[in-house]
């Protein structure tokens, strides 16, 4: 029967159309510039606390959220494979639920937390330039960061390193 | 994988067409669509259409249809049972391969010199690549 998985060579088709599928998840690109303006939102946010009150802050949060879900939902509609954590599985087993990608995950919640902490302390010194100085290296660290984060997806797909 | 898997072969996604699916849906990626996962395994559309109906009646493929604008699209994922199973079965493979890639290490390594006309016939290097 040629149409059966009788022999290990199954294993190495396998791997070549992984590496197929993975190869598909390449950013178009308006992903990455939107990233920027979404992250940009993002790191603006201590600035707007401080010199336009009258901003709503979490309107400007909410913002970012939907620029995002944006970015993924276009990204799915290219790709035709949705990758990342949903938001309602994120709800049910935590925003680490997703393995894929998880290192790199973890880094832009963490460079995103430190960087606007530290905007913060900055802005309260009094001292402009240097916040905005962190706001823009914190807004190329995190684009960086989710072209790692797709990077390392397409790997653990090929791996398949998500199979688990 | 994880190491509660246990190793055995699956009938249902022996066939190597249903194999690739299931494999490529195991990878790592949620849902996935058509005409992705048609390109990736280098099938027909019939063949994914046939194939992928007979694993969501055995339930373990999951089929969401939409559309974007007027086109439809009907979208792949894994379920819970399927995952499990493909599991099992990738195991078993992984562990088919390993077997076959010591075998053949074994009866290199068993040969004697050149030029003795006893010597057993020369067995190819595998064609597999071990990861």
């Amino acid at each position: 029967m040629p149409d059966v998985a009788g022999d290990p060579a199954a294993l190495e088709r396998l791997r070549v159309q992984r590496n197929r599928l993975a190869d598909r998840i390449r950013p178009p690109w308006w992903y990455l510039p939107g990233a920027a303006i979404a992250w940009a939102a993002a790191f603006s946010g201590p600035f707007t606390l401080r010199y336009l009150p009258r901003v709503d802050y979490w309107a400007t949060g909410l913002a970012q959220l939907a620029v995002w879900c944006l970015l993924q939902w276009g990204l799915t509609r290219v790709t035709g494979v949705k990758v990342g954590p949903r938001p309602l599985r994120v709800l049910r087993d935590g925003l680490f639920y997703y393995r894929p990608g998880r290192p790199a995950l973890i880094a832009i919640l963490v460079v995103s937390l430190a960087a606007g902490e530290i905007e913060f302390l900055l802005l309260r010194q009094g001292l402009f330039a240097a916040a905005v100085v962190v706001a823009v290296v914190a807004v190329a660290t995190e684009v960086a960061l989710q072209r790692a984060w797709l990077r390392e997806i397409r790997q653990d797909l090929r791996n398949g390193g998500g199979a688990a | 994988m994880t190491d509660d898997v246990t190793a055995k072969p699956d009938p249902l996604i022996h066939p190597i067409t249903r194999l690739s699916i299931c494999g490529l849906l195991a990878a790592g990626a949620d849902w996935v669509e058509f005409a992705a996962l048609r390109d990736a395994a280098g099938i027909s559309d019939s063949v994914l259409s046939k194939q992928s109906r007979v694993l969501e009646e055995a339930g373990y493929v999951e089929v969401r249809k939409g559309a974007v604008g007027r086109r439809p699209r009907t979208w792949f994922r894994l379920s819970a049972e399927g995952r499990r199973a493909v599991q099992g079965h990738l195991a078993w493979l992984a562990q088919l391969e390993q077997a076959v890639t010591a075998g053949t290490r074994e009866v290199q390594q068993a040969r004697p010199v050149t030029g003795d006309r006893n010597q057993p016939r020369r067995v190819p290097p595998p064609l597999l690549g071990s990861t």
